[in-house]
């Protein structure tokens, strides 16, 4: 018996007067009580097909062929009233971003009366008792007084929970979750995960869960189906599929991401980057072939299908996947190139005040922190959000003054203000901005915003030029790149260009926040590898500041564990990983 | 409680902003080369009488000492003598300011109506074929001004087809009940139905007449600013819920894109205020613009003053007003 069943599903766009398919031919079924995960990177396809369940879909995108049921009815050709009454109450969704996902304008009580109210439950008395109920269920404290709040006055798990308790509100039968945890912290990723499942487990529900995290869905879920180019490349038995991958492209994202425990390995870095709709619309052959480190001649001529029974795979020739090897393992770790201290930290402090006049509050955003950075050495700072790690960078950068405690970058104290301390600061440090898309001015060619720096040194056009090309080619990227704006960039070269902007002048250190968090595992991959390049020419130290344990653990000698401002754990990754001394620490590890 | 404390913020900086605003005014009818004495002596007045009631006048002190004594007499309410009405200037505003504002209200009452509707309309419409139609018809709305459409109503609604009164505030031999000078609010009170009516009818045109001509930005905010929100993960989030596409609309959507357009209503009633100043002269409405545009003219200064002033104040209680509707709409500007 099967809830829902995807038989030869195609979705399409037209794109320059083409049709070109988003999902194609998918097939899947999900029984009741089964958790199915859809894992693939951005641009697989994997959000299109939540989405072409509940019909909404982007202007211009519809389901152009084979067939979509829920329970044995009809979804694409369902009036919509029909629809609607399915929605929220027999399929219920559960999104990304939950703080943007509630209106800012409602109460939260608004908002789950609103929804009880389309379940059918008539008295207002008996509506507020039901979400108060729901919101217990979700393990909410003080449910009666969250109703009367805005989401903007909620944290961004009590949103999520929020949601989940609407989700579940009306025990659906199917449950569609499109990437639930990856905007949240770590320690609470965890516990969200955890909270879908027991409620799954309450009500049998039905789970279709979307993700790029291969692990998480490993771990979670019953059935996987990999995801790229819109089509599932492989299905079967979740840990079978972590585990012993038969596609190429699944065994590549599993050799991308880099371990927790264990031996260190080298990071298998997938060239280039998924095609885009256009060039896959065109495409003959199988769509991995291009990246594919096994394609042979048939794999670039004939795609091949979906089979197998229990495990299914899309490839000619899968008994090749497991030779796939991890390549290097990377340079080893502990190492500092020198004794020399380049950043000494000391009782660095930064309290910031808002409220107004009549009204002041404190928050103390650092702590009285203490370390130090040595030459070439890449210190990673870890901690949830809120725990002062991105201040943190901001004051070695100058972009906030300390309210106590002294910065010594380079021999020389730059925690003063002054010009003499500023040009100091920058000549030494550069920073890597987290999102390159709000960091990239997107009406300035690549070439002049990777030679800022230049310019401002008061560089003429012919040396700015050269060591752009330079840049570039040390970047990975080609060189007609530097002609563009970083509007008609992907997101993994647009952080190539960040880090660029910041490698002109070869810095002593680089200041990086979160600069490979929302990256796809394979673009991820190949950004380490650029930075361990970088490393080995240059030379330069990094502040590596990031919530990922495990892209730590690879790329970092240091570690520092940041808790409520202040650092309350700080050693060789290794060491701290393997022997936790704080209670943080440990939780951090556990969720991870 | 934040309502209040934030009205009070407003209100202490506009001290300040009072100050500079009289200061401004005073000097720069202080160095226009007329001669407010002269001007209001008879044509036959020798020097020595003009000198002498520039004396009277305290024209021979310095400026600081002049505004000194202008701005002592002005808190104790005493804006001087209109020189061409030979009235009290204070009383003169009194008398008229209610007017300006009723015409304003009501010219903002139609501009919101047809812009917020307008609004609505044009975001349904998008990425129809009707859409370019809708568009050029706003652009026609929005390239009017105000005084065009004032003389067009004349001639069509009262003129050509004599169906509205296009002169004054009531019909004539119709007597003021006079207690607030709110002719609407003052019928009301007393019971007077054919003078609310009468009232009524005559503000429909220079109203509509501003009101269109204010209406088509609200129009284009409003409907660029509902197409962002349908792009907010909340609204497809709504869908993901079942609800359905006119609650979406009202309640989702309108809630938050109508934020927008209210700072642009805010800064619309000041220009408004200023802009009822054609519209009253055209339709010969005894308000403040009125009072203002022969002011101009007899080159009366005490008047223009407190015109001035009075123009400063009502936009700063306009601000004040909207920075209110804003903390009460929008719940994110509210402490954590």
């Amino acid at each position: 018996m099967t809830l829902l069943v995807a038989r030869r599903l195609t979705v399409s766009t037209v794109l320059g007067g083409m049709r070109a398919p988003v999902i194609r031919g998918l097939d899947l079924s999900l029984a009741p009580g089964k958790m199915l995960g859809l894992v693939g990177e951005s641009g697989a396809g994997k959000s299109m097909i939540g989405r072409a369940i509940a019909q909404v879909m982007p202007a211009g995108f519809a389901v152009t062929g084979g067939l979509l049921e829920f329970d044995g009815r009809d979804l694409v050709g369902m009036p919509a009233a029909a629809r609607r009454s399915l929605l929220g109450r027999d399929i219920a969704f559960i999104p990304q971003e939950p703080l943007t996902a509630l209106n800012p304008v409602l109460t939260v009580g608004a908002q789950m009366e609103e929804h009880f109210s389309h379940l059918g439950v008539n008295t207002r008395a008996e509506r507020l008792a039901r979400a108060i109920a729901a919101l217990e269920a979700v393990h909410l404290r003080d449910a009666a007084d969250l109703l009367a709040r805005y989401p903007h006055q909620l944290s961004g798990g009590m949103c999520q929970r929020v949601l989940i308790a609407m989700a579940f509100a009306s025990r659906p039968r199917l449950v569609i979750a499109d990437e639930p945890t990856t905007a949240l912290d770590v320690t609470i990723q965890a516990r969200i995960v955890s909270l879908m499942a027991e409620l799954q487990r309450r009500d049998g529900t039905a789970v279709l869960f979307i993700t790029h995290d291969l692990r998480l869905a490993g771990r979670i879920c019953d059935e996987v189906a990999v995801l790229y180019g819109g089509s599932v490349i492989e299905q079967g038995p979740a840990r079978q599929v972590l585990e012993t991958p038969l596609h190429p492209y699944t065994r590549c994202l599993q050799l991308a991401n880099p371990a927790l425990s264990g031996a260190r390995r080298g990071l298998y870095a997938l060239p280039d980057q998924m095609p885009g709709l256009r060039a896959l619309a065109g495409m003959q052959g199988c769509h991995f072939a291009p990246r594919c480190p096994l394609a042979g001649d048939e794999c670039r001529v004939r795609m091949p299908d979906l089979a197998g029974e229990t495990r299914r795979v899309a490839c000619w020739q899968p008994d090749l996947t497991a030779g796939i090897g991890a390549g290097p393992a990377p340079p080893a770790v502990g190492v500092r190139t020198s004794g020399v201290k380049l950043v000494e930290v000391r009782g660095l402090g930064k309290i910031f005040r808002t409220g107004s006049v009549f009204r002041r509050r404190q928050t103390r955003a650092v702590i009285d922190v203490d370390f130090d950075i040595a030459a070439g050495e890449f210190v990673a700072v870890v901690g949830e959000s809120g725990s002062g790690k991105s201040t943190l960078g901001r004051l070695l950068m100058g972009l906030e003054r300390p309210s106590s405690g002294t910065i010594r970058l380079d021999g020389r104290i730059v925690s003063v203000p002054g010009e003499a301390a500023r040009r100091h600061r920058i000549r030494t440090a550069q920073m890597v901005f987290q999102d390159p898309q709000s960091a990239l001015n997107p009406r300035r060619r690549v070439a002049d915003i990777i030679t800022a720096a230049l310019e401002a040194a008061g560089a003429d056009r012919a040396t700015r030029a050269m060591r752009a090309s330079a840049l570039l080619a040390e970047m990975g990227l080609a060189p007609e790149i530097g002609g563009r704006t970083p509007s008609q960039l992907s997101g993994g070269q647009r952080q190539r260009v960040n880090i660029a902007r910041a490698v002109c002048l070869v810095p002593k250190l680089l200041v990086a926040d979160e600069i490979v968090s929302g990256l796809d595992v394979s673009i991820q991959a190949q950004l380490l590898a650029l930075l361990q390049r970088l490393r080995r020419d240059h030379a330069f130290a990094m502040l590596f500041i990031s919530h990922d344990l495990s892209v730590v653990r690879h790329l970092c000698d240091r570690v520092l564990v940041m808790y409520q401002g202040a650092i309350v754990e700080q050693g060789p990754v290794e060491q701290v990983f393997a022997r936790p001394l704080h209670a943080y620490t440990r939780s951090l590890l556990a969720a991870a | 409680m934040i309502l209040w404390a934030t009205l009070g913020r407003r209100l202490v900086t506009a001290v300040p902003i009072l100050c500079v605003v009289s200061v401004l005014l005073f000097t720069a009818l202080r160095v226009l080369p007329v001669d407010p004495a002269a001007m209001s002596m008879p044509p036959n007045a020798t020097k020595e009488e003009i000198e002498a009631a520039r004396r009277e006048m305290g024209l021979d002190r310095p400026l600081p000492e002049q505004y000194g004594l202008w701005l002592g007499r002005a808190m104790r309410g005493d804006f001087g003598r209109s020189i061409h009405h030979r009235r009290d200037a204070g009383a003169l505003v009194r008398e008229t300011l209610p007017g300006t504002i009723e015409l304003a209200l009501a010219a903002m009452a139609v501009s919101s109506v047809l812009g917020l509707g307008g609004g609505l309309l044009l975001f349904g419409l998008r990425e129809r074929t009707m859409e370019p139609v809708a568009e050029t018809v706003t652009t026609l709305m929005m390239s009017v001004p105000e005084f065009l459409w004032a003389l067009l109503f004349i001639f069509v609604f009262g003129v050509a087809l004599q169906a509205m009164p296009f002169t004054g505030r009531l019909d004539p031999g119709m007597k003021l009940p006079g207690l607030t000078g709110f002719l609407v609010l003052d019928a009301v009170l007393t019971g007077r139905l054919d003078i609310l009516w009468s009232a009524l009818v005559h503000l429909v045109l220079p109203a509509v007449a501003l009101g269109l001509a204010f209406a088509p930005p609200i129009m284009r905010v409003l409907r660029a600013s509902l197409i962002d929100t349908y792009h907010e993960d909340y609204i497809r989030q709504a869908r993901l819920r079942g609800v359905s596409e006119g609650r979406i609309l009202i309640r989702h959507a309108l809630k938050n894109a109508v934020l927008p357009t209210l700072t642009l209503m805010g800064v619309q009633f000041g220009f408004l205020f200023g802009g009822s100043l054609l519209v009253e002269v055209i339709y010969s409405y005894p308000g403040m613009g009125n009072l203002m545009v022969d002011a101009v003219r007899n080159a009366d200064l005490p008047i223009i003053q407190v015109v001035g002033l009075t123009y400063c104040v009502v936009v700063l209680v306009i601000n004040s007003v909207v920075d209110g509707l804003y903390l009460v709409l929008n719940p994110r500007l509210r402490p954590r």
